[in-house]
Formats: C-alpha cells, sequence, structure tokens
C-alpha cells in the first residue's frame, strides 16, 4: 500500500474498520457459503458416495461411481463424443469468428460501435430463443431444407442430430469469440502490418508472418472459452439434438432429473470440472509457449 | 514581514500555529517520513520542497488527517489533533488534482464544506457568493467540474477550501497541472489571497521556482527527513547541505582535497573557503552566474583581489539558450559552467580558448564530500 | 469510415458470416406474424394468432410474471449486497481483499449446469426447491459476481482525492459515502443493474434445476415448450423478450454507453 492510496481510515482505528468491513461482506459471503461453496463441496463429496435405489444416497464412501464410470463402454463413448463435438465446435467457432473480429478491430469510429452492438446483441438474447431460431431455419420445413429441396438438391438431415448441435452451437458460442479475439487483437497495431508491406510481404505472406503471431493470444484465449462452455453447454444439445445426441452436460441433467441418480451426476459434474482444469493447463502452456516465441 | 523566524526553523511550540514533533511515517520496513519537526507560525506561507519521494506528501497528508502518524504529535493551536479523523480538523485542502466532485455544481462544490458545518441556507449562499467572488468565478457558479478549464477548476477547489475559513489551508502541488503562463498567473493569485486573509498555509511543492517566490519560508525534505528550514534567501545563499546547494537552483560541483585551515586544493589550484567543513575530501559548489570570465588575450591577468578565488579553465563548448549562454570549462576540478546574459560578441569565443575563472570566497559552498 | 485494406472478398465474407449469427434471432420475427398451426418457414400465411395464443396462454403469463418479480428482486438484492461488499473489498482493503475478491467471483468460473445441480441437491434437503427464496439464492449466485465485479471496477476508478476532500471539508464516513461516493459511482450502479436484470431474466439451467411445476420463469417455460413442440408460439414470446432487451440496451446505451462496458 503506497501512500497515495490510503484512506483516513489507518491504524489507530483499524479493529473499528475491520468490523465494519466484516459486515459489509457477510451477506455476499452467506450468499457465497450457501450457493456455491456448500454446495460444490457437497457436490465433490457426493460423487464418492454409492447410489441406493429410488434415488437415496449412501452413508458409506466407495469409488463405485467413478469405476462405474470410466469402466462403462456407454460413459467411455459419451466422453470422447463430448470432447470431439466440443473440439469440432471451437474450431468452427475460430473459423468463422476470425474475419469479424479482424474486420471489427479494423473498423472506426460509429461503425465500430455499431458492429460492436450488433455481436453483443446475441449474448443478451436468451439461448431458448436463439436455438428455438435455428430449430426454424433448419427444420424440414424450414428454409434451408426447403430452399435445397427447390434446387432439386437432396437435403441431408439438419436436425436432432449432431450436425444441428454443431451449427447451433458454433452461432451460439461466436460473440464470446469475437469478444475475446478482440481483446487479444490489441497488439495488433495496423502500423505494423504497414511496415511488414513496405518491407515486401504479399498480404497472405503479412497475414501469416504478422498478423498470425500477433493474434495468438487472443486464439488461445478465444478456444479456451468456447471450448470450455461447449463441454458445459446443455440448452442447445438438449434441443436440437432431440434426445439423440448424448453429451456430458445433457446426461448430468437426465442422470439428475430424469433417472434421480444424484451420485452419478455429481461424479460426471467432477468430470466436467477435471476437464475444464486441463483445458486450463494447456491454455497456460500454450500461453507460455507464445511468451517465449 | 515575518522577520522574527528563527533562521533555524526551529519556533517553540507554544509561538507556532501548526507545530509537528517528532512526527514519522513507515510503511513496513520503508520509512516515508522520519522524526520531522517544524513549527508554522500564524499566517505564515511555508513550502515543503524536495524531490518526488521525499516525503512531502505524506507530510502534508498527516497534517490533514488523511494518514495517521506512525509517531510523534501534530498540534493546532496547541491543540494536539495526531489522531483526530479529518473531518474534525478544520483544514482547508487543495488537490493536485483539484478533486471537485463531478457530480455537483461549482456553487454545490463550494457550498459542500459549509453544508456539513450545518450552516443556514441564507448564510451558505452568501458565503459562496463571496468566496467565487474572490477567485473570480461567480459567473461560473452553476457549471459542473468538466465544463472549466484546468486553471478554473483549480481556483474552485482554492474556493472550497476557503469558504471554511479553515484554521489552515493545505496545498498539494496545486499549480503542477496548469501550463506555465497560467502558472506564473497563480502563483501571484494564491499569494494575494493567502496575505489577505492571513491565513497559516502549507504548500508542498517540487519546482524550487514555487517555492522560493511564493514562500516565507522553505523546508527542503530528502529521503523522509528535512534537510534546511530557512527563507529562500537562506535556501539559496547559505545552502546547509550540498543536496539544498544542487537541489535548489542550478549549480557547479568541483571535486578537491583539504589543506590547510581555509583552503581547498584542485589539482595545482588553490581554492579558498569561508568555513570549516569538514577534513579530507570536498565538494565545492558554485552558482554559474556567479562566476565571472577574464579570457586570456595575451596580455596576463592581473593579480586576485581579495577575498576572490581563481582557477584556469579551458572553453569545452557553448550552449546558447537565448537570454543566457553557457560557457562550458574544462578545469583542474572538473566541469565548470559559467551563465552570462548573452551579448552580441557571445559567439566570438571558440572552443580551446583560455580563461582565468573567478568568484567570490563567500560564493563558494563547501561540503564533505557524500558518502 | 471503413478501413481501405479491406478487400471486396474480405468485405462479402464478414457480412455473411454476420448474417449467419444474425440469423436465428432475426427468423423469429417474421414466424410470429405466422398463420400455420405447425413451424414452417417461409408460413403459406400470416397473422397475429400466435400472439392472441400467447395473451391466453396462462401459464406463459404466470411464468413471465415470476420471471419479472424475481429479477427486480434479484437486481434490487444484487446492488443491496454488491455495493458494501465492493466497498469493503475496494476502498476499506480489508485484509486478503484479492482472495475474497476471487472467491465471491469464483461462481462464474463453473458451468451453470454444475452449478445448478449442486444448488439443487443442498435446496432439496432444505425445502428451498421449488420456492421463490430458492430461485433468487440460485440466481443472486450468478449475479452477484458480475456485479462485484462491474461495482469494484467503477469504485476503483473513482478518484480517491474526491472522497478525501469531502472528509477534510467536514463529512463524516457515512456522509461521504452518501453525498460523494455513491454519486460518482452512479453508473457503475446502472450497469450493474441492468447486467443483473439481464442475466437474471435470461437464466434457465439453474433455474430449470430449481424451479417447481407451480413456480416457473419464462425461459424454462419456453424451453419446456419447445423441447415437447415448436410451433410459433414460441416465436412470439421471443419477439417480445428481444424487444424488451433491445429497449433496456438502447436506454443505457443512449444515457451510459453500455457498449464500452462491455468490450472494455
Amino acid at each position: 500500500m503506497t501512500a497515495g492510496t490510503a484512506t483516513f481510515l489507518e491504524p489507530a482505528k483499524r479493529r473499528g474498520t475491520g468490523n465494519v468491513a466484516v459486515a459489509l461482506l457477510l451477506p455476499i459471503a452467506l450468499v457465497n457459503a450457501v450457493g456455491f461453496i456448500w454446495p460444490i463441496l457437497n457436490l465433490a463429496g457426493l460423487s464418492i458416495r454409492e447410489a441406493l435405489p429410488g434415488g437415496g444416497i449412501g452413508e458409506n464412501f466407495t469409488a463405485a461411481n467413478w469405476s462405474g464410470l470410466l469402466g462403462d463402454g456407454f460413459y467411455i463413448d459419451l466422453i470422447v463424443n463430448s470432447l470431439v463435438v466440443s473440439l469440432t465446435i471451437t474450431l468452427l467457432t475460430l473459423l468463422v469468428s476470425y474475419p469479424i473480429a479482424l474486420y471489427l478491430h479494423r473498423a472506426t469510429g460509429a461503425w465500430k460501435s455499431f458492429l460492436t452492438v450488433l455481436v453483443i446483441s446475441p449474448l443478451l438474447t436468451s439461448a431458448v430463443v436463439r436455438t428455438y431460431g435455428w430449430i426454424a431455419l433448419l427444420s424440414d420445413t424450414g428454409p434451408v431444407v426447403k430452399a435445397m429441396t427447390a434446387l432439386g438438391i437432396p437435403a441431408p438431415r439438419l436436425m436432432f442430430n449432431t450436425t444441428g448441435v454443431v451449427i447451433g452451437l458454433t452461432e451460439i458460442l461466436m460473440p464470446y469469440m469475437i469478444l475475446a479475439l478482440m481483446a487479444g487483437f490489441g497488439r495488433l497495431d495496423p502500423r505494423v502490418e504497414e511496415a511488414a508491406s513496405t518491407l515486401g510481404a504479399r498480404p497472405f505472406a503479412v497475414f501469416r508472418r504478422v498478423v498470425l503471431p500477433l493474434t495468438a493470444p487472443g486464439i488461445a484465449l478465444g478456444c479456451l472459452l468456447c471450448f470450455v462452455l461447449a463441454v458445459s453447454s446443455f440448452i442447445t444439445p438438449k434441443l436440437m439434438g432431440g434426445g439423440r445426441v448424448f453429451l456430458l452436460a445433457t446426461e448430468i441433467y437426465d442422470q439428475a432429473i430424469v433417472t434421480l441418480n444424484w451420485p452419478l451426476a455429481a461424479t460426471l459434474s467432477v468430470l466436467v470440472l477435471v476437464i475444464f482444469g486441463a483445458a486450463l493447463v494447456l491454455y497456460s502452456r500454450a500461453m507460455r509457449l507464445l511468451e517465449q516465441g | 514581514m515575518h522577520q522574527n523566524i528563527a533562521r533555524d526553523g526551529k519556533l517553540a511550540s507554544t509561538d507556532a500555529h501548526l507545530s509537528l514533533e517528532g512526527v514519522c511515517k513507515s510503511y513496513g520496513n520503508f520509512t516515508a517520513v522520519s522524526k520531522l519537526d517544524l513549527g508554522v507560525r500564524k499566517g505564515e506561507l511555508i513550502a515543503l520542497l524536495g524531490p518526488s519521494g521525499c516525503g512531502k506528501t505524506t507530510t502534508l497528508r498527516m497534517i490533514a488527517g488523511l494518514i495517521q502518524p506512525s509517531g510523534g504529535r501534530i498540534a493546532v493551536a496547541g491543540r494536539e489533533v495526531t489522531f483526530a479523523p479529518p473531518y474534525a480538523r478544520d483544514m482547508g485542502l487543495v488537490f493536485q488534482s483539484y478533486a471537485l466532485f463531478p457530480h455537483m455544481t461549482v456553487a454545490r462544490n463550494v457550498a459542500f464544506g459549509l453544508e456539513m458545518r450545518k450552516l443556514a441556507r441564507s448564510e451558505i449562499a452568501a458565503r459562496v457568493e463571496k468566496a467565487l467572488d474572490m477567485v473570480q468565478l461567480r459567473h461560473l457558479a452553476e457549471r459542473k467540474p468538466r465544463e472549466l478549464s484546468g486553471g478554473q477548476q483549480q481556483r474552485v477547489a482554492l474556493a472550497r477550501a476557503l469558504v471554511i475559513e479553515p484554521s489552515i489551508l493545505l496545498l498539494d502541488e496545486p499549480l503542477s497541472n496548469l501550463d506555465a503562463k497560467l502558472r506564473d498567473e497563480m502563483r501571484t493569485q494564491i499569494r494575494d489571497i493567502q496575505q489577505e486573509l492571513g491565513i497559516t498555509t502549507v504548500f508542498v511543492t517540487h519546482d524550487q521556482v514555487e517555492a522560493l517566490s511564493m514562500c516565507d519560508r522553505v523546508v527542503v525534505m530528502r529521503g523522509g527527513a528535512v534537510e534546511q528550514v530557512g527563507t529562500p534567501h537562506e535556501i539559496y545563499e547559505e545552502p546547509a547541505t550540498s543536496f539544498v546547494a544542487s537541489f535548489v537552483g542550478r549549480t557547479n560541483r568541483l571535486k578537491g582535497i583539504r589543506e590547510g585551515k581555509g583552503a581547498v586544493r584542485l589539482g595545482p589550484e588553490l581554492v579558498r573557503i569561508s568555513s570549516y567543513v569538514a577534513d579530507g575530501e570536498i565538494e565545492l559548489m558554485i552558482r554559474p552566474h556567479r562566476i565571472s570570465i577574464a579570457w586570456h588575450e595575451g596580455q596576463p591577468v592581473g593579480n586576485a583581489a581579495d577575498g576572490e578565488n581563481r582557477l584556469t579553465a579551458s572553453l569545452a563548448r557553448i550552449t546558447f539558450i537565448g537570454d543566457l549562454v553557457q560557457y562550458h570549462f574544462h578545469s583542474a576540478g572538473g566541469e565548470i559552467i559559467v551563465e552570462q546574459a548573452t551579448a552580441r560578441d557571445t559567439s566570438q569565443r571558440r572552443v580551446g580558448d583560455m580563461a582565468t575563472l573567478s568568484w567570490r570566497v563567500e560564493d563558494t559552498f563547501a561540503f564533505g564530500a557524500e558518502r | 469510415m471503413e478501413n481501405h485494406q479491406t478487400s471486396l472478398p474480405m468485405k462479402i465474407v464478414v457480412a455473411v458470416l454476420f448474417l449467419f449469427l444474425l440469423a436465428p434471432v432475426l427468423l423469429v420475427f417474421p414466424i410470429s406474424f405466422s398463420g400455420e398451426q405447425i413451424l414452417s418457414f417461409p408460413p403459406e400465411s400470416w397473422s397475429f394468432r400466435w400472439y392472441a395464443a400467447l395473451a391466453n396462454n396462462s401459464q406463459m403469463m404466470s411464468a413471465f410474471t415470476t420471471s419479472l418479480g424475481l429479477a427486480l428482486v434479484v437486481t434490487v438484492l444484487s446492488l443491496a449486497i454488491g455495493i458494501p461488499a465492493a466497498y469493503a473489498i475496494v476502498r476499506l482493503k480489508v485484509a486478503g481483499s484479492q482472495i475474497w475478491y476471487n472467491l465471491f467471483t469464483a461462481p462464474l468460473l463453473l458451468p451453470t449446469i454444475v452449478l445448478g445441480l449442486a444448488i439443487l441437491i443442498i435446496f432439496a434437503s432444505t425445502g428451498l426447491l421449488g420456492t421463490f427464496t430458492g430461485l433468487v439464492i440460485g440466481h443472486l449466485v450468478v449475479t452477484l459476481p458480475y456485479a462485484l465485479r462491474v461495482l469494484a471496477v467503477s469504485l476503483g476508478n473513482l478518484e480517491l482525492a474526491c472522497e478525501e476532500a469531502a472528509s477534510s471539508l467536514g463529512a463524516k464516513p457515512l456522509t461521504v459515502v452518501r453525498r460523494v461516493t455513491l454519486p460518482m459511482m452512479a453508473p457503475g450502479i446502472v450497469a450493474t443493474a441492468v447486467l443483473a436484470f439481464l442475466v437474471s431474466f435470461d437464466e434457465v439451467v439453474i433455474t430449470m434445476f430449481l424451479a417447481g411445476p407451480r413456480l416457473t420463469t419464462l425461459p424454462v417455460a419456453l424451453f419446456h415448450h419447445v423441447e415437447s413442440q415448436a410451433d410459433p408460439l414460441v416465436a412470439s414470446v421471443s419477439v417480445l423478450l428481444v424487444l424488451l432487451t433491445l429497449a433496456i440496451v438502447l436506454v443505457v446505451d443512449r444515457t451510459l454507453g453500455l457498449t464500452r462496458t462491455f468490450v472494455k
């Protein structure tokens, strides 16, 4: 603490200040304890309790949930499928977001503000509404299938399968990716690109040698964010998968609400958190490599 | 007008309107201010002068009550206020950034302190008007601070601090955010208002010109401690330490070895000093404009006058700064800069020209070399 | 205003991608005026029948009322709890303030599906399941981290000197907060209120775990409706939701510049 930031509440009154501060923090601490710490600790504990028939929870500690999960072919497939689908969505989101982010980064003034609002506005719209929009677009009576049929192209099934889930989630995650990319584009100064081209680099070479390396931190951040959101996404897979797409998040819901196997749901939840942790570790590794390179 | 102020700046605490005794402040291992003693007489304008990090702002904030001292005593008019909260101190504070309330009009800003004192509405209005008149801003009373120029905001801050008729006015680098021309104007205006109200004022600044031109006395600080307290004249003409000599005004620094009682040897030459300082390595300081030059034009230079020091030197460089010209010389004691008002024949001199530099013995400041 | 560096093919790509991004939201507008019994686009006929159906759908209307009331209560509580917390952490620099800040914003790092399940299990044993109080707590778990973040940034950006000036002018601590700190924080408070309202009003996943058969919110009712039958009724609700959000965002953007808050 420097002299500049010290307040009038200093040593002699420290104790009194401490009491005031505790009183001010008490409400948020209560909500945090009741709605976050206690439930999460309890959840972690549940993943090592046995599940009794009819939704009960046993007293005994057991590794059965974990061994059952990791020994069951269905769940192995579920986990692999979730990871593959999430990675696919992440890469697609990056592909469709990058041009927009780059364009927004270079835009200026009112035009930039307007486009930024356009990017943010879907974020403020309920995921249910946007998923419904995709159902309308991709269903057999929707414009895409109608247009393809009219053109004589045999339309593939776009709904109630993984394709639909991937398309819907890609669009739903785009705003996050665009904002993360733009945040990471801070270092990308148009003058650097200009300098590269005056040194004789062709546009693609400028992109590959200058733009891409400079925007790599933004790409890493955006990918982390989208992967994590994709793994835990629930609304879109549930509504667009039509019960035929099995992912971690939908399985957690089904186990918790339909099957009432809470220990299994808890185990799957902890697994999601483990995947989160692994993604974070990978991300920080990547960032360190980028800083060294 | 304050001729009865003691030369060393230490007033008996009964004499002082504001007194600091052994005040210190430390943050962990870092000592921001150590054992500071200071007495400020009623109606006096005193400057705390020093480079950034010297503890001057910390001292001001302790006086204001924004920081509590780690030790020592602060008293106003004999009443101890060391640990009183700022709102109970009755001090007017002007910040470097002005710190005007952005959500209130100029008039509301100025009225704030009076409202806190629960004065009658009519009296508040009258006093706000008077305060705004004093800083010539009555016509802007209903504006918001952000609609004002830097100089106007500064004057609002001053009016807001003065309207409560504080027992002490504290100014924290109030002019540093203004451009040079405005700064000169505000210096005069602040000094005039301060004299008119006769208000005891502590003024923190890193700018020696502000300190010397506005204040009755100057406290030069360094590393959390006081180096010297004195009138501007004393600080400039009789610096107590080499730091004061070099921080206030421009100065040449020469290194020599003490020889005999009143002389210092610089290579082959001897320079007399007026008072005993220390043995061994000695640092000499001479102001650039107190040195005169006698160019060697073939004929020898006459003998040294009484009370005069001399040094032979060769011209190394000339820097022309408009109204001043700086001659840089090589001498036995190191580089010496001599400043002269420019004249038509300034450009006549060539690098390598020899000259005898002379100055009065009293203008030779001698200090034991810095450890 | 457009950048001269962007070539025409790139502009076309960007335009197509923007269309992709906005298509689902834009599509619900024409569909809501469909005259068909089932969801199809483009519809064979147009009508207001689905708006009429919405007005007569007591389930949707009561869910809407619940959502509105819930979001208002959550917004007020987010401010009432968030402002003191931000003050304690940023201004009073309570011991370990960084740790407290991280702890209180940590729920944002967890997926809502995990959070929802975890809260469900606790609430099931404490009788809070399917109650308004339970929903309020569940929503606060998500809105408070946002509130604390925005408020802490807003408070941290305030010039401390203004509060010190007020104090030296004779204002006691509580008066300083009331007369100087809070008014200066006003933009941050408004931004927090809007954010808390929108987050609460749109929350689906946690709510789905905590809502009961008698008490449900509009997004959850909508979710269950789409799950069973995707008819144009959802489009009419969606249009109202989008317009409500748009209105709030426009008003705030006009007064404060919400875009700046978000992009930063």
